[in-house]
């Protein structure tokens, strides 16, 4: 079924039930977001970015979670939003090692997109950045992973696991220490991933790169 | 349901408590003195089972037949270990006694056993009424408690279900199996029962989501009590556990589930052993099983143990650990009772709210409205701890004000201090100041001051508590437990401990006090489950009722309840500190007190820990330690060249 | 730093091979039976992380990911005398701090570490439940109520007398 929603004044047609985010995205209007992956559901709502306000409910809600509803009317540009999504951008920033000019991702980082749509600082004023040990975990025979280019997006993860259906990529340890570990079992086990390299490709700020030569 | 089967059910039931009925004849067939002793895990770290076998080698020593009856416990901790003595020859009343030793426990074998002198100056009280010893109904940590959820609780033998039964136990589970499910669900709502795992909400609705889905469904016990200060679920099923499973088996009757888990941390090994009993009892008497109590409904219960996660107790990420996952929220629609364990729909209940159930289907919904208010019926659990005089678990009914909990129930504050704060709800609650305690103890109100009925934990402050390091406390607790997954929380949290750090230690500056006010603000509003969005709690509220104390911190480097070390410091007044008295210089872990050249002490503060061992080790008649805040106002005591060598070229 | 497994582990791992093979192999089962390794084993080598896996059918790095969610698995041997201090509400209140950093200076260790000789091993845990004990400390199953600093010196006392004690016991077993 077919319905009609207004996102910023503009009337949209959408599939019912579908989902709010991908529906702004497909018409064009930029609502921040990291580790929304299409076609993947659940989305695991954890970057905090893609905040909207819907009328009728009071505080911010991410869109990604939203199913589309007849009469649903959505701002993404508000006060509010703009507050919360600057704050987890910056909390991002105050994780991250901003090396851009000697990292792969640079000129096509997510990150530094959304510093420039969000007009945020790449080095967040007021927050101490806070690095992790080691800056490399080189375990895996292909991948190389920077811990402290991560945004613990699991976009890796989520796409190793529709494509695999296991992953010899998990997230290791709790809270702020956790981090994606890559380690195979066994040689033989990481053998797909010099053909796959997926997680490579879906890596919104280049946390993961292929090991050359 | 066939009509002629049911009276099927409250006929096993009567068999079963005429079996209980013949086990306590049986036991109480040799007239002899009965010793009840409190070992839940509290009492067991109290010492409750030197205290037994104290009892065990005096009575044997001196030939006393007596039977030893282990119970759970009363919620008193400060008296611990609780020992309670129905000696009927005597002429006495039961009486208990408090803080009982092994050395006390002889005592009381040779002296009121063999004796006849229950030695009044050890006695507590008396838990009948009579004429000889005050009743202990008639002190307010008794007489002001309202026990539903907690009545059984250091009464009965928590290991043998012919005791809760004897004592009216299943009755209520009976009587559901010959109810429709639907009956119970609104008998449940009538009586206005609300979850008891902090946020309230209604427990007949939660009931009637899962009551209305089709094919294989799921009730869980939350029994992952993660609040580093409460231990009322706990306690609850280390002492009385039948009544939980009860509430459990009826809960799964009403929704129609045919498999139950219990949900307990393995942090509580005494608690998983005792439930892990209480299920196979029942499966043995036929109260779990293919036909519960014979009524044709099945029903199987087990225990899962949790591994250690605060983030656990939220329903979802306890849901994704029982599948043998990360215990990571995810959110929420869609709510467990739609798709939870394994995409079923799944009840999940605290432990409170099931052990609420048994009472409420025994007396009735009016009976069970006419305690608490009427928002919030019933009564509310709190382990209170702190600086009060008689800490530990109380059942109070809902309504009763704070000031009503800390003065008369508590005993007011201890030492005779005064009143600082009170933080109620753990580490998603807030902190209250003076003015708040008029404020009644229901989930509405306290939400409306800020703070909220969580997992019952009550902190008591007096004014020698800092509330900036309580509540540094708090959210260090939180920020380690945060699972990871969402931005605000993993790293938003790291970055408020980093600013309550800075407090702490006297190095914040003005801005920070906006930062961190800014930051718990977003917190609260961008996190993706109730773990982050609960845990600027304790900051928000303290900065609203106290900021005083943040503003002494960072403008003075002052610690107004001298509890953050960094800003205070020890020194001795020397006109007080006497010649010869050595009590400092042995106590202190650093060797930082030291001799002056007129053979007093002083204490290098290069060295000093701030332990506060010298202030408790200098005799009253001295009284020369003293703290004070900021550091820099202790007077400086030179150490004395000569006697520094002298002690050099001894060593 | 790779521990090896001493043989009387290696035996228990052997057994605990056997046992679970009877067990359950959904995935379900990856906390339970962790948690079965660990109460044998005190801790989870990675033999024994390895075994699971196996068992479950379950990638190595999935049953790492979820054990190190978990505040109860730990992959390094536990003290002979295992320390845990209580840092739950009442103990911080009271000075729980103090006591762990007593520890700390004591043995030369910090918070979740062994000393080298295995003897023993600090670790903070939530309430204990013996709040008006405050602050409370536990050698093994034993709570020690009312800690003090000077206490911690007389803990370590009493461990080092009864060593003594046991070690000539086992001496005089052994001459006779």
């Amino acid at each position: 079924m077919t319905v009609t929603l207004t996102v910023d004044g503009k009337a949209l047609q959408a599939e019912a039930g579908s989902n709010l985010l991908e529906v702004c995205l497909e018409n064009g209007i930029t609502v921040p977001n990291l580790c929304h992956l299409p076609g993947l559901e659940p989305p695991p709502a954890a970057c905090r970015l893609c905040f909207v306000e819907l009328e009728g409910i009071d505080a911010p809600v991410t869109s990604c979670t939203v199913p589309v509803s007849d009469g649903m009317v959505v701002h993404t540009d508000t006060d509010r939003v703009r507050r919360l999504q600057r704050s987890a951008l910056r909390f991002l920033l105050s994780v991250h090692d901003v090396d851009c000019k000697n990292c792969h991702a640079n000129h096509h980082c997510a990150l530094q997109d959304l510093a420039r749509f969000l007009k945020v600082g790449l080095k967040p004023r007021g927050l101490s950045i806070i690095l992790k040990e080691p800056e490399v975990d080189d375990d895996h025979p292909f991948i190389r992973h920077y811990p402290n280019r991560c945004v613990l997006c699991e976009r890796c993860l989520r796409t190793c696991h529709d494509r695999h259906g296991h992953s010899p990529l998990a997230l290791s340890g709790r809270g702020f220490d956790t981090v994606i570990r890559c380690f195979a079992d066994t040689p033989e086990d990481a053998q797909p991933c010099q053909s796959c390299a997926a997680c490579v490709d879906v890596c919104p700020v280049g946390a993961l790169v292929l090991k050359t030569g | 349901m066939d009509p002629n089967e049911t009276p099927q059910c409250r006929r096993n039931l009567e068999a079963l408590q005429a079996k209980a009925a013949e086990k306590r004849r049986e036991k109480e067939a040799a007239p002899v003195p009965v010793i009840h002793i409190g070992s839940a895990t509290c009492g067991i770290a109290a010492g409750a089972l030197d205290t037994r076998q104290a009892f065990q080698e005096a009575l044997a020593e001196r030939g006393i037949e007596a039977r030893i009856h282990t119970v759970g416990c009363v919620g008193h901790c400060y008296a611990e270990p609780v020992v309670i003595i129905d000696h009927p020859d005597s002429g006495f009343p039961p009486i208990f006694y408090h803080e009982v030793t092994p050395g006390k426990a002889r005592m009381l074998v040779k002296l009121f056993l063999e004796q006849g002198d229950p030695r009044f100056e050890h006695i507590y009280g008396a838990t009948i009424e009579n004429d000889m010893i005050p009743w202990v109904q008639e002190f307010p940590r008794f007489s002001m408690e309202h026990r539903l959820v907690m009545d059984r609780c250091g009464r009965i033998d928590p290991e043998d279900i012919f005791e809760y039964l004897d004592d009216g136990g299943y009755a209520a589970l009976a009587a559901a199996l010959e109810t429709e499910p639907s009956d119970i669900v609104a008998e449940i709502g009538a009586a206005g029962l609300r979850g008891r795992g902090g946020a309230g909400f209604p427990t007949a609705k939660k009931w009637s989501f899962a009551a209305a889905t089709d094919g294989e469904k799921f009730v869980i016990c939350n029994a992952d009590e993660g609040d580093p200060g409460a231990y009322m679920d706990r306690t609850i099923l280390e002492s009385n556990p039948h009544q939980v499973l009860e509430g459990l088996a009826i809960c799964a009757y009403a929704v129609g589930a045919s498999r139950a888990m219990v949900y307990v941390r393995a942090e509580y090994p005494l608690a998983v052993r005792i439930v892990t009993r209480a299920i196979e009892q029942a499966r043995s008497e036929g109260i779990l099983g293919e036909s519960v109590l014979g009524s044709g409904f099945r029903l199987d219960m087990e225990v899962f143990q949790g591994s250690g996660a605060f983030v656990c107790g939220e329903e979802t990420a306890l849901i994704r650990s029982m599948e043998g996952f990360r215990g990571m929220p995810v959110h929420r629609p869609p709510y467990p009772v739609e798709a939870g364990l394994f995409g079923r729909p799944t009840v999940i209940n605290n432990v409170k709210t099931l052990a609420s159930v048994p009472p409420i289907l025994e007396n009735g919904a009016e009976a069970y409205r006419s305690v608490g208010t009427a928002d919030s019926p019933g009564t509310a659990i709190f382990s209170v701890v702190g600086d009060v005089v008689h800490p530990g678990l109380v059942e109070i009914p809902m309504g009763t004000t704070l000031r009503t909990l800390i003065y008369d129930v508590c005993g007011g504050i201890a030492k005779k201090k005064s009143f600082r704060a009170v933080q109620i709800g753990g580490p998603s609650g807030g902190c209250l100041p003076e003015s708040f305690l008029d404020t009644p103890i229901d989930f509405d109100s306290l939400i409306e001051a800020g703070a909220m009925m969580g997992s019952g934990g009550m902190v008591v402050m007096s004014e020698d508590s800092c509330v900036v390091n309580v509540c540094r406390y708090f959210l260090e607790f939180t920020q380690k437990e945060s699972c990871g997954r969402c931005t605000f929380c993993r790293i938003g949290t790291r970055h408020m401990l980093e600013i309550l750090n800075r407090l702490t230690c006297g190095e914040a500056v003005e801005e920070d006090l906006e930062r961190l006010e800014n930051l718990a603000h977003d917190i609260r509003e961008g996190s993706l489950c109730g773990l982050g969005k609960t845990a600027p709690n304790p900051v928000l509220t303290s900065l609203r009722y106290f900021r005083e104390e943040y503003e002494a911190h960072v403008r003075e480097g002052r610690c107004p309840g001298m509890m953050c070390r960094p800003l205070i410091a020890y020194y001795i007044e020397l006109d007080k500190c006497a010649r010869g008295c050595d009590a400092c210089v042995g106590c202190c872990p650093t060797d930082a007190v030291f001799t002056t050249s007129t053979r007093k002490k002083g204490i290098d503060l290069e060295l000093c820990v701030k332990c506060g061992e010298c202030m408790v080790a200098c005799p009253p008649e001295y009284d020369a330690v003293r703290k004070i805040s900021p550091a820099h106002l202790a007077p400086v005591v030179e150490r004395s060249p000569k006697r520094d060598k002298e002690a050099k070229d001894k060593a | 730093m790779e521990e090896k497994l001493t043989p009387e582990e290696s035996a228990i791992l052997e057994e605990l091979r056997q046992s679970i093979r009877g067990d359950d192999s959904q995935r379900s089962r990856l906390i339970p039976i962790l948690q079965k390794v660990q109460e044998r084993l005190g801790y989870l080598p990675p033999e024994a992380v390895k075994m699971v896996a196996d068992h479950l059918a379950v990638p190595l790095s999935e049953v790492y990911s979820v054990a190190t969610f978990y505040n109860q698995f730990r992959f390094h041997p536990p003290g002979k005398y295992p320390i845990k201090v209580c840092m739950g509400t009442a103990c911080h209140v009271r000075g729980g701090e103090i006591i762990l950093e007593n520890f700390e200076r004591k043995l030369e260790i910090k918070e979740g570490e062994t000393t080298e000789d295995r003897e023993f091993s600090i670790e903070r845990v939530a309430c204990v439940g013996c709040c008006a004990l405050a602050p409370v400390a536990l050698v093994g199953e034993t709570v020690h109520g009312h800690m003090a600093p000077s206490k911690v010196e007389g803990l370590f006392t009493r461990i080092q007398v009864q060593k003594e004690i046991e070690e000539k016991r086992r001496k005089k077993d052994g001459s006779e």
